[in-house]
């Protein structure tokens, strides 16, 4: 990732040191650190734009962050952070640059290419909103179909999902739906609500020979034909946009030229909400809020550009993960927002961390000898609490959990709204539980089935003032951290390779579904599990 | 008599036209507007044939005095004053009503504006609470753009929502030159009065609706819905009024009452959605020319030109508020359509609507807005319209499509003439 070499990182002097600075941890809990030092909570909460952070619910001290920081120094991360955004090919193993940055830079450093595409999409958009983009009977769109998987579905529905309340300014917007599994069952079941003559489908497929998405293209297509009885090409211009890197497969499969917006093999997926991949988002909160979202990143990524290491966000939280994952052997998070305009969070992040940092293999191609991504998982914190709580309060290993804080909702100031007090419950209910999970139970409980033994870290995130701005920002900060993260563990954050046999394999696999079971010995099998199940879905097929 | 009538409505100006000419001393006070402005110049901003010359003349002769709303301000006000404003100014009347209550004893007030159901009441509270012992009735404006004096002046049927004795027999007094050949007057309540003049047009907004999707089912079927329409109209029990489809009604007052009357509906009873649907349904009819048009040429319509005939809501006017034309513009402007549109009369209020857009050209000559298009719209049926030369059309149109919004063509005739035709549920289903 950067030129010099630098030491492996279970070489660095600092790795030792917090190797030693974990032992001594070995036997403090949360409660004894607190008691030594009530100012840790100053120290460890840091802010920047719409978005605070208090760190200090987790087992570390002033020495182990000043540690930390010398790892990150002789990891080079300032370095890695410069070569991002000069534009370096960060992505090692593919050869290319990340400048998911780019898409939400101002326009001397987004490039023309950028702006041509936002104002596409801006222009789509507005005739979408002025009830001027058509269907093939001329009646305006009232349903935009979000076609997608994997970043180009993820993204896109965590945002337009947490935004929902954010209305255009100007003209109606359409519903948004979002369809990614390609089992059918999910697209059948929204197109028997939908009017065939105002749908509009929005194919998002980085290279656009995603199966998923294409099978689902396909349907939609086919069903299009079916309800308004034609088989004219006019019907794509009509109820078709592509999004795709690939414009030669977007055209190949008969999307327009004028219904076509670009994006580039230089963003990954994980990080293209911010590219025209984000069109459904704007289709349902409109373009000005959607810069919005941009502009809440670009600050984001500023901070996280010339910010000192010390007081840098993404940098702290992520040599914090490293602490808790490497010294202190904790493997998984618990992505927790307390708020469900962020239901979907915790999916995206998901696929944002375990994608990009789920490798055991170094940059160089060496196998590391250190634990990488933790599993993470997640749910609406209120939800959760009747779900998995009991195990991070009484299981057997340790998980550190995120919590996420909003502002109250959009337009809402009167104090005595059922919505502000609900909200207040909620907030309640966060601080509840990271105060019984940090302390523990304080009385003197003598039931070992009721003891709250504490003691498990957790992060709490605080957006203010929630909207397209605030959200930009905490996005923009939990794609930093994951770079910082990928510089200190020597991994390439940008590539997936791990995803991509099985798609291949399945194409095999399909054929052997396809194929006689009889015949099943002739054709060449991996393993005697398969054919099992093989033999058997045939039988039960044939009754 | 000295009268007061307040507004800037057609309603107002007629109302004050006609009691002058009937002898009475009246002064208009006109609210600060565009139409103020105007009448105050001597010009009348829209087309209401009778009321020019007359309100002309009655000022010449010194029986009306047209006043701004400042002149007005420290006049006292009479003791009979018509209140005809828009939909949108109670609170001006509220305030009015106030002002006419402190001078008088037994102050009259006539409330003309269609404001929701139960207002008259309020405003009778708001004279009782300023210490009057007068009355206010309620005489909701049901004139017709376009025929507005002859309506006033010999009107088929007065709603009068009045509840007291001597209010009855003075407003009596007052129309008694309008309401000679036999008593056209119907007294109710107040609110009974202000309800039937919204229930008025909910009802016509319905039938036209009713037809617009009957029309629709008629393309569908290879029906003639001019017959069917034919058909329904001999029925005593339906009759012949409102019940032409077409692309969509409009009018300042028209649109406003049916949605002030569902709003009301929606207040009370969240059930009632047939006026809802009866909205709905004529906003997509007023972009049904532009959905022949586009699948005509199979959504394939940028750079392609149209003839526009006709922009004001109705005929004989000049008026293009809700009018179906500016939805239709708006449409085809949208998709890169060049439009040549000509009116008789609203060109003007058309071209100030537009005004810095580009795409549309306003044309002074019926006949010089075909030049070169693809297809001719005919979208208000100004009489000029209904026999036009042929030959003329066809020579300068480029594709000889007629896309008919009011049914006013022979769809036989012009097939044999060599056109292509479309009307609403009549003609070519495209």
């Amino acid at each position: 990732m950067v030129q010099e070499k630098r030491p492996a990182l279970t070489q660095c002097k600092a790795w030792a040191e917090l190797k030693a600075r974990a032992d001594a941890f070995a036997g403090i809990d949360l409660r004894t650190l607190f008691e030594q030092q009530p100012s840790r909570v100053e120290a460890l909460t840091l802010e920047a734009g719409k978005l605070w952070v208090d760190f200090s619910k987790h087992r570390l001290d002033p020495g182990v962050l000043e540690t930390l920081l010398a790892l990150a120094s002789e990891r080079r991360v300032s370095a890695a952070i410069e070569a991002l955004f000069a534009g370096e090919p960060v992505n090692t193993t593919e050869r290319l640059p990340a400048g998911h940055w780019r898409l939400r830079a101002e326009p001397e450093e987004a490039g023309q290419e950028v702006l041509q595409q936002l104002s596409c999409m801006g222009q789509m958009v507005h005739k979408v909103h002025s009830r001027q983009w058509r269907g093939l009977f001329g009646d305006p769109i009232t349903d935009v179909v979000n076609l997608g998987v994997g970043g180009s579905d993820l993204g896109p529905l965590m945002v337009a999902t947490a935004l929902d309340e954010h209305c255009p300014a100007e003209g109606q917007r359409p519903e948004v739906h979002f369809v990614s599994s390609m089992d059918g069952s999910q697209l059948s079941r929204l197109l028997n609500r939908l009017d065939p003559g105002r749908t509009l489908f929005i194919v998002a497929s980085k290279s656009f020979r995603t199966r998923d998405t294409l099978a689902n293209a396909d349907a939609a297509l086919a069903w299009l034909r079916a309800e308004l009885e034609t088989d004219g090409e006019e019907l794509l211009g009509c109820h078709f946009i592509g999004v795709s890197a690939n414009p030669d497969a977007m055209t190949e499969w008969g999307i327009p030229q004028s219904n076509q917006l670009r994006l580039w093999d230089w963003v990954g997926g994980r990080v293209s909400l911010w590219s025209a991949i984000g069109l459904a988002v704007a289709m349902r909160i409109g373009m000005p809020a959607f810069r919005e979202l941009l502009d809440g990143a670009r600050r984001m990524d500023d901070h996280f550009r010339r910010e000192p290491l010390a007081g840098n966000l993404p940098v702290i939280a992520a040599l914090i993960d490293i602490w808790n994952i490497n010294f202190l052997d904790i493997r998984a998070r618990a992505v927790l927002p307390y708020d469900a305009r962020l239901k979907f969070l915790p999916s995206y992040q998901e696929q944002l961390e375990m994608e990009s940092n789920g490798k055991s293999v170094n940059v160089d191609g060496e196998s590391v000898d250190y634990h990488t991504c933790p599993v993470i998982w997640g749910e609406v914190g209120t939800n959760a609490q009747h779900a998995f709580y009991q195990l991070l309060h009484q299981g057997t290993q340790s998980v550190v959990c995120e919590f996420v804080m909003t502002g109250l909702p959009h337009g809402f100031s009167d104090v005595k709204s059922s919505t502000v007090s609900q909200h207040r419950l909620s907030q309640a209910n966060c601080l509840a539980q990271s105060h019984l999970l940090a302390f523990g139970s304080e009385d003197d409980e003598v039931d070992p089935h009721r003891l709250y033994r504490g003691n498990q870290p957790s992060t709490t995130l605080h957006l203010s003032d929630f909207g397209p701005q605030a959200l930009g920002s905490f996005l923009a900060f939990l794609e930093h951290r994951v770079y910082v993260q990928a510089a200190i563990w020597g991994v390439n954050p940008f590539d997936q390779w791990g995803v991509e046999r099985g798609k291949v394999m399945a194409k095999q696999f399909e054929q052997l579904l396809e194929s006689n079971p009889d015949n099943l010995e002739l054709l060449f099998l991996p393993d005697y599990s398969t054919q099992n199940i093989l033999r058997r879905l045939a039988r039960t097929e044939k009754e | 008599m000295q009268i007061d009538v307040v507004g800037d409505t057609v309603c107002a100006l007629v109302t004050a036209t006609a009691l002058a000419q009937t002898g009475h001393q009246v002064r208009l006070l006109l609210m600060p507007s565009m139409v103020a402005d105007e009448v105050i110049a001597g010009r009348l901003p829209f087309h209401e044939p009778g009321l020019d010359r007359i309100l002309d003349e009655q000022r010449a002769v010194g029986r009306l005095t047209v006043l701004t709303a400042d002149q007005a301000e420290s006049l006292a006000l009479s003791d009979v004053l018509f209140i005809a404003l828009q939909a949108g100014e109670k609170d001006v009347a509220l305030e009015l009503t106030r002002r006419q209550a402190a001078s008088h004893q037994r102050p009259l007030l006539v409330n003309q504006s269609v404001f929701p159901v139960g207002t008259s009441e309020e405003m009778q509270l708001a004279q009782d609470e300023a210490g009057a012992q007068g009355a206010v009735v309620a005489f909701p404006d049901t004139l017709q753009d376009g025929q507005a004096w002859v309506g006033f002046v010999r009107p088929d049927h007065i709603l009068l929502g009045c509840e007291t004795e001597w209010a009855e027999a003075l407003v009596r007094e007052l129309l008694r030159p309008f309401n000679r050949r036999r008593d056209v007057i119907q007294v109710m309540s107040r609110r009974e009065a202000e309800f039937a003049k919204l229930a008025i047009s909910g009802m016509l907004a319905t039938r036209v609706s009713f037809m617009s999707d009957m029309a629709l089912l008629a393309e569908e079927l290879d029906v003639d819905i001019e017959k069917v329409r034919q058909a329904m109209a001999e029925d005593p029990r339906i009759g012949d009024a409102y019940l032409y489809p077409g692309c969509g009604f409009g009018g300042p007052g028209f649109s406003r009452d049916v949605m002030s009357l569902s709003s009301a509906l929606h207040q009370r009873n969240s059930s009632a959605r047939l006026l809802d649907e009866v909205m709905l349904i004529n906003e997509r009819q007023k972009e049904v020319l532009f959905r022949k048009f586009w699948r005509f040429f199979n959504c394939q319509v940028q750079g392609r030109a149209v003839a526009i005939w006709g922009g004001a809501f109705k005929p004989a006017t000049n008026r293009i508020q809700n009018a179906p034309s500016l939805a239709l513009i708006e449409a085809l402007l949208a998709q890169g359509v060049l439009i040549r549109i000509y009116d008789p009369m609203a060109l003007e209020p058309l071209s100030s609507h537009f005004s810095g857009r580009s795409g549309i050209e306003f044309c002074a000559d019926a006949y010089q807005a075909l030049e070169g298009v693809d297809a001719l719209m005919l979208v208000t049926e100004w009489k000029e319209f209904w026999s036009p030369d042929w030959t003329e059309l066809k020579r300068r149109m480029r594709t000889p499509l007629i896309i008919d919004g009011r049914n006013i063509y022979d769809p036989g005739f012009l097939a044999r003439s060599g056109f292509r035709y479309s009307g609403i549920g009549r003609g070519e289903a495209i």
